[in-house]
């Protein structure tokens, strides 16, 4: 857990005045020293590897029916993970999946930080109608399962990669907004803010220059958050046959068929199962130490 | 307890639930409109005869006199008739599909508040030590861990490896029978649908304990002499509920998002799995019923969430 030595060895050396110490850098140190989250920093990154690794070479084609192999084959030489119910290699489709599941996480991540910021900056700061107006949109839509609005804007974009990322973010870059806003309320009555404004800055300036990088870190946190939330609705959707088209795998539609297999080989469940929360524990568990690190008032 | 005010806000708030209900189903009924393919399209009926059905479905209107038809009939309780089974009234099977839902979300609700609770208090007791630290583990597996995932896990233990244990089925002579089935039958989805959310209760609990056990009237109630167990249950824990109240209302739109997978996975005949097949089947009518009862409930839900806070916190007044 996230036990924060005080300051002390920064004095150790002597010198009385603290140094100066940036946001990324004071919330890197703290980072380090919380070992779940470093533990999630190195399974992250090994996935990444894998998932890149996949990008270039897989033992076999993930897609292909392969000639002379048997269906439900448990984990051996030839194939590591086994087979699936159509004698697919079930180690090169799951290398897909991780490629699948951390592009639609950080895509989506990437999406919802976007539009997330710039609407709540521009509510938060502007206020007025344009505030009032977005205010009622988010208020509609707060607490309708985003689940129910991902599956029917997804069917109603097409299936496709780039199109669960946006059904996906179509409610959820409405919690960003909402933290964003409050931020920016409470930031544009600082004095450095008007300070800014009398020296002749613009809103622009002030907005990008002085509030977004004051609210980074809840930002940060926010956004790490989103992606397991992103990965785990994507594997729901697939689970459900919602998801991702196939020959493509998704470590949910893996599931799902190694869930109709259940009683003859409980292998192609596993794998997808252990992948999938490991992977959503990493980032919860990088989500908790970063909201330590970053945003150390919200600490739960 | 329901003064002026009170009653004044709760009228303002059932306005503003109406109003989010007017303009949900609208944007529902618009988007679910334009998905491809129709419930009606088949070899066997196109051309003049495929008109003739839309027609007789009030399907050729344009989109927006569909719309005015259906708010105003939605509000005399009749949200139209299916397409996928021709005619069938939508009204009483949702409603038959609610209260599905409702006996597996409510046993969920219990379940998670019951584990989320206990934990929480347990951890807050012992911070910082093996106890604290399993329990909070166990709070972040709870919801990192995919229903779909636990649910494979239970079917296969019970179904599976404990054949014997469970006859091959999880059945047992009922406690208490509801509208789709015992307690006992309902037991793995409840709890693993409990499960997922009652993480986010346990860290709520122990934070907000952590909190209250540090304030003057815990040491001043220690100090008299009181039994331990008297302060934390009867000082501490009171005051430490108020946060996990406030969560309630998330935690039902949890309950909500998860009860759409068990039903799937499960084949329990409530909402959530109407709605995935509604969608598949393009039977619009029924997924914007569906659709709107949802945000119906989940408007009460943040409504009475809202004024239990004054039952429970007398300081709060709306």
């Amino acid at each position: 857990m996230a036990i924060s030595t005080p300051v002390l060895e920064e004095y150790a050396g002597g010198t009385v005045a603290r140094e100066q110490v940036g946001l990324w850098r004071d919330g890197f140190r703290r980072l380090r020293r919380n070992r779940l989250a470093l533990a999630a920093l190195v399974y992250l990154t090994i996935l990444f590897v894998v998932a890149i690794v996949a990008l270039f070479w897989t033992p076999y084609n993930p897609a292909a029916i392969l000639p002379n192999t048997l269906t439900f084959l448990g984990p051996s030489a030839a194939h590591p993970l086994g087979t699936d119910d159509l004698g697919r290699d079930l180690l090169s489709r799951m290398m897909q999946g991780a490629q699948i599941s951390l592009i639609v996480g950080v895509g989506t991540s990437a999406i919802v930080l976007t539009v997330g910021v710039v609407v709540g900056l521009i509510a938060g700061y502007f206020r007025g109608w344009i505030d009032n107006v977005i205010s009622v949109f988010i208020n509609i839509f707060y607490g309708i399962p985003g689940i129910l609005v991902a599956i029917i804007l997804y069917l109603v974009l097409g299936r496709g990669l780039g199109n669960i990322m946006i059904a996906i973010s179509a409610t959820a870059w409405m919690d960003m907004a909402r933290l964003v806003r409050g931020q920016a309320f409470s930031i544009r009555e600082r004095e450095y803010i008007e300070a800014a404004r009398a020296s002749g800055a613009r809103s622009g300036k002030i907005l990008f220059g002085h509030i977004l990088p004051n609210s980074l870190g809840p930002i940060i946190v926010q956004a790490t958050f989103v992606i397991p939330i992103a990965i785990l609705t994507e594997a729901f959707l697939s689970y459900l046959g919602l998801g991702i088209p196939s020959p493509l795998a998704s470590w949910g539609s893996i599931a799902s068929e190694g869930y109709a297999a259940l009683p003859l080989e409980p292998y192609m469940m596993l794998w997808p199962a252990v992948a999938l929360s490991l992977t959503l524990l990493a980032f919860n568990f990088l989500g908790d130490g970063l909201r330590d690190a970053f945003d150390p008032r919200q600490r739960l | 307890m329901l003064t002026r005010g009170t009653l004044i806000y709760i009228a303002q708030r059932l306005a503003l639930i109406v109003f989010t209900l007017i303009a949900v189903s609208f944007l529902v009924f618009i988007t679910v409109h334009s998905l491809p393919g129709s419930a009606f399209e088949s070899e066997r009926v196109h051309g003049k005869a495929l008109q003739l059905v839309l027609h007789q479905y009030g399907l050729d209107r344009p989109i927006l006199v569909q719309y005015w038809s259906f708010l105003t009939s939605a509000i005399h309780g009749n949200l139209g008739v299916s397409f996928q089974i021709r005619g069938l009234p939508i009204t009483p099977l949702v409603m038959r599909e609610l209260s599905v839902s409702a006996e597996l979300g409510g046993t969920a609700l219990l379940i998670t508040i019951g584990i989320g609770t206990t934990f929480g208090v347990l951890a807050a007791m012992r911070q910082n030590s093996w106890v604290d630290y399993t329990l909070t583990s166990i709070a972040v597996v709870g919801y990192s861990v995919p229903s779909f995932v636990l649910a494979g896990l239970g079917v296969l233990i019970f179904s599976y490896w404990l054949p014997n244990v469970t006859n091959g089925v999880i059945s047992y002579p009922a406690i208490w029978t509801g509208t789709y089935g015992t307690l006992v039958e309902l037991s793995l989805p409840a709890v693993i649908l409990g499960f997922y959310t009652s993480g986010q209760v346990t860290r709520i609990t122990r934070a907000a304990m952590l909190e209250v056990l540090q304030q003057d009237y815990i040491r001043t109630a220690r100090a008299k002499g009181l039994k331990s167990r008297v302060v934390t249950v009867r000082h501490a824990l009171r005051n430490a509920l108020i946060p996990v109240i406030s969560i309630l209302g998330p935690l039902v739109i949890s309950i909500i998002t998860g009860s759409v997978i068990i039903e799937n996975i499960f084949g329990i005949p409530g909402l959530g799995k109407e709605f995935v097949e509604s969608i598949l089947g393009a039977d619009y009518n029924v997924t914007v019923a569906v659709f709107t009862v949802y945000a119906l409930l989940i408007g009460i839900a943040n409504l009475v969430v809202d004024l239990l806070y004054t039952v429970v916190d007398p300081r709060i007044r709306y």
